[in-house]
């Protein structure tokens, strides 16, 4: 029988292995090469460690403010996506009973797909010919196809709202979940009314799953790109888009390198704010 | 505690060896055995080919496999000639690549790509010197040319009945929210420099904060950035685009779905782009990838890339075949003077490479 140690290892070592070969070693790589002058000769060759990247990007206001911009649009998102995913999750976990794990897996049909279709769709419901402009053309509503559906930054967000619900949903259903119900009987003896019993119980229990939906929708939208290439339109780039400019279409990974750093460190120290003004704790409890 | 913290700072130090170990020290292709003696059809071994989505279809390669069908052809797929030219810098070991005109020059100075032996070539003196010269680079024959096509301006005739006679009209504010340009940097220095009569090949810092204006102006009147041809088809077809920076392959695509399109010939000339192949310094399948890009020159394939992709074919005799009115029309094959009024894509240095895409996503990320 292995001992408590090995077993420790054992475990420990096949993630650890993984996620250190394909996450943490790319990342050091990148950072590195970001403090590289060109990509030119051996890609490994050693080289003066330099911060000509970074100041290029310092001069180079519109990348800021685009910065700026890309976290104020992942953070409507992430707040529209967990908000709309609250009732969804509150229903699925107390009012659906028998059906919840059917509803669940409606829930989750869409993952079945792949994410491009799912902003392909939307295409076709916000398009000059498309649903929503077909429906209004029929009833008379309109004469003209709206064009100012699509191929600008609202379609965006409006396609990354809808794509994240169910993700936003997931960790909100499993926070539910563990919420005693001998609880909510005793808020009902101790006189709370239904919506007292809701803001003063439930809610604060359910809080980290809240939170922990929130940053998962954060934290990967702020870098989002294939959603603005698709139905952002020539005004609907995000901060993203920059940087793929830059390793695909430029093959100039150092400067790329470097904006990926910035974006790096500008989330990470969002969400240190983040946590910092909500105590966990203080709601929790 | 601190002993596992030393134990997690070496096991990340392996982990970290073993990726940089990854990157640098890419598995060797299959050795081929030499390829006299041996007949076509029992050559046995295998190629890799970097390319493009949807190269990789066997009828861009048809003769090669009735050829040497027990040579196994893998393909690796790149997104754009940035990418490509990534991989091959970082190591891949593909056999074979496939970049455009632009990015030639890079292959050579970092010494990723071999010359080409033409005498081993059967079909090669089916391409014409002018493109041959275009596979050319410091006087040696590192590319062969292989698929080529025009760039100009695409339109919708319904839309626009008075005909498109010059590049500003992607800057023409009739076209407000009708106009689609394509999502590239060097692509929008070419229109501008054919507009204003710059020299290409030497864009001023000036001239290039000029361009940087211009198409940040550009944008208000720009529906969106095309990535891919598919995208730009669907819109011009539904009737959102009018106007659009295109390939023929757009056109010839439109006009066969009956869209009421046409191809312009700016009078500032159209901008033409050769695709080339390349093979590996360095590659142990030398003699199987000479075979491999002769086969590539070779009528059958050269038909497929014609009438199936609608881009041109560096094989002569394949462009003179052509019959298709949709396809004559596309390449101008009855106009004589088409070639003289073209304006062929220039190699481009690094530097200007990214000056250029940084140029243009500062346009995609002005206020």
């Amino acid at each position: 029988m292995l001992d408590r140690r090995a077993t420790f290892w054992a475990l420990l070592l096949p993630p650890l292995l993984w996620l250190g070969i394909f996450f943490v070693a790319p990342l050091l790589l990148m950072a590195a090469i970001s403090f590289r002058a060109d990509l030119s000769g051996e890609m490994l060759r050693p080289w003066v460690p330099t911060l000509v990247q970074y100041a290029d990007l310092a001069r180079v206001g519109s990348y800021w403010r685009l910065l700026g911009i890309s976290a104020l649009v992942a953070l409507m998102i992430a707040m529209s996506a967990t908000a709309l995913a609250y009732p969804i999750s509150y229903y699925l976990v107390f009012r659906a009973g028998s059906q919840a794990n059917l509803y669940l897996l409606l829930l989750l049909i869409p993952f079945w797909t792949s994410y491009l279709l799912r902003v392909m769709a939307w295409k076709f419901m916000l398009g000059s010919g498309g649903v929503i402009n077909s429906f209004l053309l029929y009833t008379g509503l309109i004469q003209q196809p709206l064009t100012a559906l699509l191929y600008n930054r609202s379609a965006v967000v409006l396609t990354l709202i809808y794509v994240w619900i169910p993700f936003a949903a997931l960790p909100i259903v499993a926070a539910l979940q563990r919420i005693e119900l001998s609880l909510f009987e005793a808020a009902d003896d101790l006189g709370a009314t239904p919506a007292r019993r809701f803001w003063r119980v439930t809610f604060p229990l359910s809080l980290p799953g809240v939170l922990a939906a929130f940053f998962m929708v954060f934290i990967p939208t702020v870098g989002e790109y294939v959603t603005p290439l698709l139905v952002g339109g020539s005004r609907g780039s995000l901060y993203g888009n920059i940087i793929q400019d830059f390793f695909t279409k430029a093959g100039n990974w150092p400067f790329g390198s470097a904006l990926s750093m910035i974006m790096l460190v500008f989330t990470l120290l969002l969400v240190a704010l983040a946590l910092r003004v909500v105590d966990l704790r203080r709601l929790v409890v | 505690m601190h002993r596992m913290f030393r134990l997690i700072t070496a096991a990340l130090g392996v982990v970290v060896t073993s990726a940089l170990c990854l990157t640098a020290c890419a598995p060797a292709a299959t050795a081929v055995p030499p390829t006299t003696a041996v007949p076509p059809t029992e050559q046995t071994g295998s190629l890799t080919v970097l390319d493009w989505a949807g190269y990789d279809a066997e009828d861009f390669w048809t003769d090669f496999k009735s050829t040497y069908p027990k040579v196994t052809v893998n393909f690796e797929i790149g997104a754009s000639d940035a990418d490509i030219y990534a991989k091959m810098k970082a190591g891949d070991q593909a056999d074979i690549f496939h970049p455009y005109t632009g990015w030639l020059q890079f292959y050579v100075d970092e010494g990723l790509v071999e010359e080409i032996d033409t005498s081993k070539l059967s079909n090669w003196d089916k391409v014409p010197d002018s493109f041959k010269k275009i596979g050319q680079i410091n006087g040696k024959q590192y590319f062969l040319p292989w698929d080529w096509g025009f760039t100009s301006i695409l339109y919708r005739t319904d839309k626009v009945p008075e005909g498109i006679t010059s590049w500003s009209a992607l800057m023409d504010p009739r076209f407000a929210g009708h106009i689609s340009m394509w999502d590239d940097g060097p692509g929008a220095v070419t229109v501008s420099t054919y507009i204003h009569g710059y020299d290409e090949t030497q864009v001023t810092a000036e001239q290039l904060a000029a361009i940087q204006q211009e198409w940040t102006a550009q944008r208000d009147l720009n529906l969106f950035y095309w990535a891919g041809e598919p995208e730009l088809i669907d819109a011009m077809a539904s009737g959102d685009v009018w106007v659009a920076y295109a390939w023929q392959g757009a056109y010839a695509a439109l006009l066969s779905q009956g869209v009421p399109v046409a191809y312009a010939n700016p009078s500032q000339g159209r901008n033409s782009w050769v695709g080339v192949y390349g093979i590996r310094k360095g590659t142990k399948n030398y003699d199987l990838a000479l075979k491999f890009l002769d086969d590539k020159l070779a009528p059958a394939t050269g038909n497929n890339v014609v009438n199936l992709f609608y881009y041109g074919h560096s094989n002569q005799d394949v462009m003179n075949g052509i019959t298709d009115a949709a396809l004559k029309e596309a390449f101008s094959i009855d106009d004589p003077a088409i070639l003289s009024k073209t304006n062929f894509t220039p190699n481009l240095t690094a530097e200007q490479r990214d000056a250029w895409t940084a140029m243009w996503a500062e346009v995609k990320a002005a206020p």
